[in-house]
């Protein structure tokens, strides 16, 4: 019964949801092509309420148990997260000599990270942001291809520059460098996406970031963040995206007409 | 009607005492029966359940939901110890398949039993009083990180006032459901919102002292309760023994 803004890229009705895991309804998806007709149906009547990662939960007249729950649930999560963070911060600067930093599945860390670590009073602690990164960054968890980098490259494994790190939603950001920093993790995700039936894996690339980046667009133009510029930094975003998506594609498209003449 | 009035062994008519000790025995009754949710499933569903803790990809976790409040609102047994049945199944479900669909789906289907209460009440009490106890075990086992599911307070705070109401007060069934409920998530209640509680006591208050009509077993479950949270959600030595001590003829 819960409904969604963005329901039919979650369900998997458009162009740009080929590897989505998870439909809306957290169910695995069963055949990743089209969403299943009944499913359709049922979404196209229910645009009771609409979420956003901006919104603490559906913005509706009635609240919907699941929802709230949900939001509950996602709310704690980011309060554990950030003591987790806060005390791993201070064991990293009162290191412990024969105590391994274990790899655990957050998001964030490292021994590095505390080098550079802000000092204990500058983490993000303002929970709306927390839960608006926190939704984003489950975007992209949420994915096939995240699936398959995790099982493919250990934690240990992992080289910088090479292989995509999750953000560290505790660090303090500006909205647009965080957003972007968000866009280059799935971007450099997207070379752990499944193989494709058809067309080129640049294709996929097309699809799924305009896809994402209109979900921020969505989501920006939705917010009721007042500190953040929506026209024009959405403006810029916007045009950032065509610039570098749109403009691959004529290009590939232009080559292939040359050859094909 | 004061010489039938529920009254202790030192005082009036046979009658009223007659009713008084059938009323502890129930009490006592009550505490010593086992109900299992588990045996109340049919063997069907039975199965789903534990497909489902095993393995929740397997299992079609919407569909099992619905079965279980369908199975809820039939059986008073059932639905006691339901919460705890479901709460193995969300774990299992967050853990093997980091996915919360199940309890999305019961909570959803709830909500929607909820909305029609006083419909279902209207044409069943008993189906009414099946309703009240699920969300109430529900509500008792089912934790978010520990903490209780915050969105079911206020519905469970309507569904107890609206059993505290002088109508409901004439049921017993409804009595038992409503002092049974607060037995089992009073203090839990209490400590989200504690305003309510007082709202509700302030009307058991009065139905306890003017309603003239109320049985006797209604009084004695009402006074209980009423003993009850002002010993903090706990009775004295003496008042356990009052209530629910083996009553000898």
């Amino acid at each position: 019964m819960s409904a969604n803004g963005t329901s039919r890229l979650n369900k998997g009705t458009s162009r740009w949801t080929h590897c989505r895991k998870r439909g809306a309804d957290g169910n695995l998806r069963k055949s990743l092509e089209v969403g299943e007709p009944d499913k359709c149906s049922q979404s196209s009547r229910r645009q009771e309420s609409f979420t956003t990662p901006e919104s603490e939960g559906p913005v509706s007249r009635v609240k919907n148990w699941g929802d709230e729950v949900e939001a509950e649930e996602m709310r704690s999560n980011v309060q554990r997260d950030m003591h987790r963070y806060r005390r791993r911060i201070l064991e990293a600067d009162f290191p412990q000599r024969d105590r391994k930093i274990s790899s655990g599945s957050s998001d964030s860390r490292d021994s590095k990270d505390s080098k550079e670590s802000p000092a204990k009073g500058d983490i993000e602690t303002d929970e709306t942001t927390l839960i608006r990164r926190q939704k984003q960054i489950n975007y992209g968890k949420n994915t096939l291809a995240y699936d398959r980098y995790i099982k493919e490259v250990p934690k240990l494994m992992r080289q910088p520059g090479v292989h995509p790190k999750t953000p560290n939603k505790f660090k303090k950001y500006s909205r647009r460098s965080w957003d972007q920093q968000i866009k280059l993790w799935r971007v450099k995700l997207h070379a752990w996406d499944p193989p494709a039936e058809e067309g080129s894996d640049l294709q996929q690339i097309e699809e799924i970031d305009l896809g994402e980046i209109m979900e921020f667009e969505l989501d920006v133009e939705c917010s009721a963040d007042t500190e953040f510029q929506c026209p024009t930094s959405s403006g810029a975003l916007l045009s950032l995206a065509e610039d570098s998506f749109a403009g691959t594609p004529k290009k590939m498209m232009k080559i292939e007409d040359a050859e094909m003449s | 009607m004061a010489k039938s009035a529920c009254a202790p062994a030192s005082s009036p008519t046979t009658q009223g005492n007659d009713a008084n000790k059938q009323a502890r025995g129930f009490l006592v009754h009550r505490l010593n029966s086992m109900d299992s949710a588990w045996t109340a499933l049919d063997v069907v569903t039975q199965t789903m359940v534990q497909k489902a803790i095993a393995d929740p990809k397997t299992v079609d976790l919407e569909k099992l939901s619905d079965a279980i409040v369908e199975q809820s609102l039939k059986d008073l047994s059932f639905c006691k110890d339901a919460g705890r049945m479901c709460y193995a199944v969300v774990q299992a479900e967050a853990q093997k398949a980091a996915t919360s669909a199940f309890r999305r789906n019961l909570l959803t289907r709830l909500q929607q039993e909820f909305t029609g209460r006083e419909q279902t009440r209207s044409h069943s009490v008993q189906e009414w009083v099946c309703l009240v106890t699920f969300i109430c075990s529900i509500f008792d086992y089912i934790k978010v990180n520990d903490a209780p599911l915050v969105a079911l307070v206020d519905p469970i705070y309507d569904c107890l006032f609206r059993l505290a109401q002088p109508d409901a007060l004439m049921n017993e069934e409804e009595v038992d459901c409503l002092v049974v409920q607060l037995h089992r998530v009073g203090e839990q209640l209490e400590q989200t919102n504690s305003q309510r509680m007082n709202q509700l006591f302030y009307l058991l208050r009065d139905g306890f002292l003017l309603q003239e009509d109320l049985s006797s077993m209604t009084r004695l479950l009402l006074l209980e309760i009423l003993e009850f949270r002002a010993s903090g959600w706990t009775l004295t030595n003496t008042a356990h023994k009052y209530y629910y001590s083996e009553v000898v003829d």
